[in-house]
């Protein structure tokens, strides 16, 4: 059954591309349906930063190579310590995607024991993904300043 | 003395086995993998960081950088899901262009994995054959582009410039002189006993799991799925070219030699890739349309894109390359997330399928995945 | 002969057997293929990838640097030994080229080890590296080619400034100074 069948509240966005807004304990729950109705490809997760509002948006995509289309679940959650279940039972990728988020945003996944450093090594900062963490500042304030050898 | 049985090994991120700037750390028990770990983050740059930082057209040179071998696959990608938003069709002759131009660049970079995963089992002369053949692509790169590398011919509302005058003849002059190598490359590569025997049924991702895990490209075809993106979902001038998809059991002039899913069988999709871009470059080449390439948009400085969320993905020579795109209106992205291939391929299906492998086969395996460490970590 | 002269020969005879380490730190590797195989062909300079720090003698930076990355060029750069050449392959060696602004690269890989010849670009094209080879050769003929010399000279200074990065703070040098007194 195609998305739009099992869950009504889904919105077409444009051909093929379908959104799904919904509240962080039934994302589970619409995952699994959807795996087992034909989008079996996870895509990827995603995280954005809404600053203004104050919430981090959480978007977990699947394709259907079936059907040919693309689901996108999104869910928000607040920016301030707000932790997510973790989806690594459902497919096994997420686990890295949760991993690199964690990382990035500082969003904590209950349930994700591999939350370990993944890309950057022995970082003291604020997640540089966050919207408030200024890289250009961050550039000037440090790389910039590190001082010149100087040969005598 | 007690004798230690297991090892640990760490192949790369300085090693000619690694594919790329990373590194695997591997335990082993005599020469069996009992366990493998993927560690990236050498190349990270936090491309997705500085896109936010930068306006909408700002970023096209910034996309290309993220997969080196196949550059315009992101440049293609990222000027999609701005279009996508933008609600603009491109015209019809860029549409050719950049299926011309995709289709080049995928025959390259499948020259290098050929090359890279023959070499990994000892067939030296492959390499140098595949980045040699390669550098002819890249000299007619230079002529359409004006760059060897990196292109940033591909852009939102459709392409820079048209291509020059005696673009067919040069195009042509390349594709002629590659098909006349490929069965060298078939006697060296394909028909050589020693690959066979190295290739075949070693490295398998198994069948029933390759959908789930995320595998695409390919390496999904080689499992026996007849999934393109080209196909699927066609972009640029697929719809209107007439080209098959390569999948395992339907390998054309190869042997059926294993269960599929395999270095071999990966290998040989790939060759047959090579064959059908030569002819989907030949078939565009003769009906490309005659007209305007990019659209007459407003200066590229002033561009709002309106707010809204974007998919849009490509058919690289690795896998899926997706491009989730979100706007709020103004004149920079709110949000460019890159689904490189590499990712899923690098990470879990190798740490997965690793334990069991040979160390030997731990690298041609590797490549063979065509696991590339720059769109992993951007 | 006297020391001078022994020396002015030892360099005659390393400059044409240059190896190379291979060591793809960033994407300027994509242009070395080419320059490695038949196309341009380095061999005909003496020149070969070799896997092994302790059996090279250059060292070909190519392109950005992340700083996890730097931490393992520090490293092999160390194993190599002396005489040894750095060569800063692209702008992002220079002034961190397109990457200024980004949190992870380093923008000026002169600050952490020697370098001694710089090729411009992004990327630079085979023939520049080609070229950047015959500069080196011509500066180790010389004896200008004198990054090795530098670091053992200004080493608290290079290990101050790679401390920095790698903690990414600049308080750090505080405990350096400490460090330097015991």
């Amino acid at each position: 059954m195609m998305a739009k069948e099992l869950f009504p509240e889904a919105q077409e966005i444009r051909k093929g591309r379908i959104r799904i807004e919904t509240q962080k304990d039934k994302v589970g729950e619409i995952i699994k349906k959807l795996k087992d109705n034909g989008y079996e490809h996870f895509v990827m997760l995603s995280c954005v930063d809404w600053i203004k509002e104050g919430k981090f948006e959480l978007v977990y995509q699947m394709w259907s190579y079936q059907y040919k289309e693309h689901v996108m679940i999104s869910i928000k959650i607040n920016r301030d310590g707000e932790s997510m279940l973790s989806m690594r039972h459902l497919f096994p990728q997420i686990e890295t995607y949760e991993r690199e988020i964690h990382e990035m945003f500082g969003v904590n996944f209950i349930g994700n024991p591999n939350l370990k450093e993944f890309i950057l090594e022995g970082w003291p900062h604020m997640p540089p993904m966050r919207k408030d963490f200024d890289t250009e500042k961050f550039v000037k304030d440090f790389y910039y300043k590190i001082p010149e050898v100087k040969e005598e | 003395m007690t004798i230690q049985k297991e090892f640990e090994l760490f192949i790369g991120p300085n090693h000619p086995g690694a594919t790329g700037n990373m590194s695997y750390h591997i335990w082993v028990e005599g020469d069996k993998v009992k366990k493998a770990e993927t560690r990236v983050g050498y190349l990270h740059r936090g491309f997705e960081k500085l896109m936010e930082k930068r306006i909408w057209m700002q970023n096209v040179p910034l996309v290309c950088r993220i997969c080196v071998p196949e550059p315009d696959v992101n440049e293609a990608a990222y000027s999609m899901a701005v279009e996508d938003l933008m609600g603009w069709e491109i015209p019809e002759r860029a549409k050719y262009i950049r299926t011309i131009i995709l289709e080049m660049a995928r025959i390259g970079a499948h020259l290098l994995t050929v090359g890279g995963i023959a070499a990994s089992l000892g067939i030296y002369t492959a390499a140098q054959w595949g980045v040699g053949d390669r550098d002819y692509l890249l000299d007619v790169f230079e002529e359409i582009t004006g760059a060897r590398v990196y292109h940033i011919y591909i852009w939102p509302g459709g392409v820079r410039w048209d291509l020059p005058k005696n673009a067919k003849e040069l195009i042509t002059k390349v594709l002629d002189y590659l098909e006349s190598r490929l069965p060298l490359y078939d006697d060296l590569i394909m028909n050589n006993k020693v690959f066979v025997r190295r290739a075949a049924d070693v490295g398998v991702v198994p069948k029933d799991k390759a959908v789930e895990w995320g595998v695409t490209g390919p390496n999904l075809r080689a499992a026996g799925y007849e999934y393109d993106i080209r196909k699927l979902e066609p972009y640029a001038a697929y719809d209107k070219i007439d080209f098959e998809v390569p999948y395992y059991p339907k390998l054309g002039e190869y042997e059926v030699l294993s269960e599929g899913s395999d270095i071999y069988t990966r290998t040989a999709i790939r060759m047959l890739e090579i064959q059908q871009s030569i002819k989907i470059i030949r078939q565009a080449l003769k009906d490309m349309p005659e007209g305007d390439v990019i659209l007459k948009h407003p200066q590229w400085f002033a561009w709002k894109v309106p707010a809204g969320y974007a998919y849009t993905h490509v058919e690289s020579s690795k896998g899926e390359f997706g491009y989730f795109v979100v706007s709020d209106g103004g004149k920079k992205p709110v949000r460019v997330h890159v689904r490189g291939p590499s990712y899923t391929h690098g990470i879990n299906v190798l740490e997965t399928i690793a334990p069991g492998l040979n160390i030997a086969d731990f690298a041609p395996t590797a490549i063979s995945l065509d696991v590339c460490p720059p769109d992993i970590e951007r | 002969m006297n020391h001078e002269n022994w020396s002015k020969l030892a360099r005659i005879m390393s400059k044409r057997s240059l190896w190379m380490i291979h060591f793809c730190t960033g994407c300027g590797a994509m242009e070395m293929p080419p320059v490695m195989t038949s196309r341009y062909d380095m061999e005909r300079f003496g020149m070969h990838a070799m896997a092994t720090p302790r059996q090279a003698d250059v060292f070909l930076v190519t392109g950005y640097l992340a700083v996890k990355t730097l931490k393992r060029v520090v490293q092999v750069y160390e194993q190599m030994r002396d005489p040894k050449y750095v060569i800063g392959f692209g702008s992002c060696t220079i002034n961190g080229g397109m990457y200024w602004d980004s949190y992870n690269t380093i923008k000026d890989l002169s600050k952490y080890i020697p370098v001694d010849v710089y090729i411009a670009g992004c990327m630079p094209r085979p023939e520049a590296i080609m070229d950047s080879f015959l500069k080196l050769f011509d500066m180790i003929d010389k004896g200008e080619a004198i990054g090795w010399q530098k670091y053992h000279k200004y080493y608290d200074q290079y290990k101050r400034n790679q401390r920095m990065a790698f903690s990414y703070r600049l308080d750090e040098v505080k405990d350096i100074k400490e460090d330097d007194k015991e």
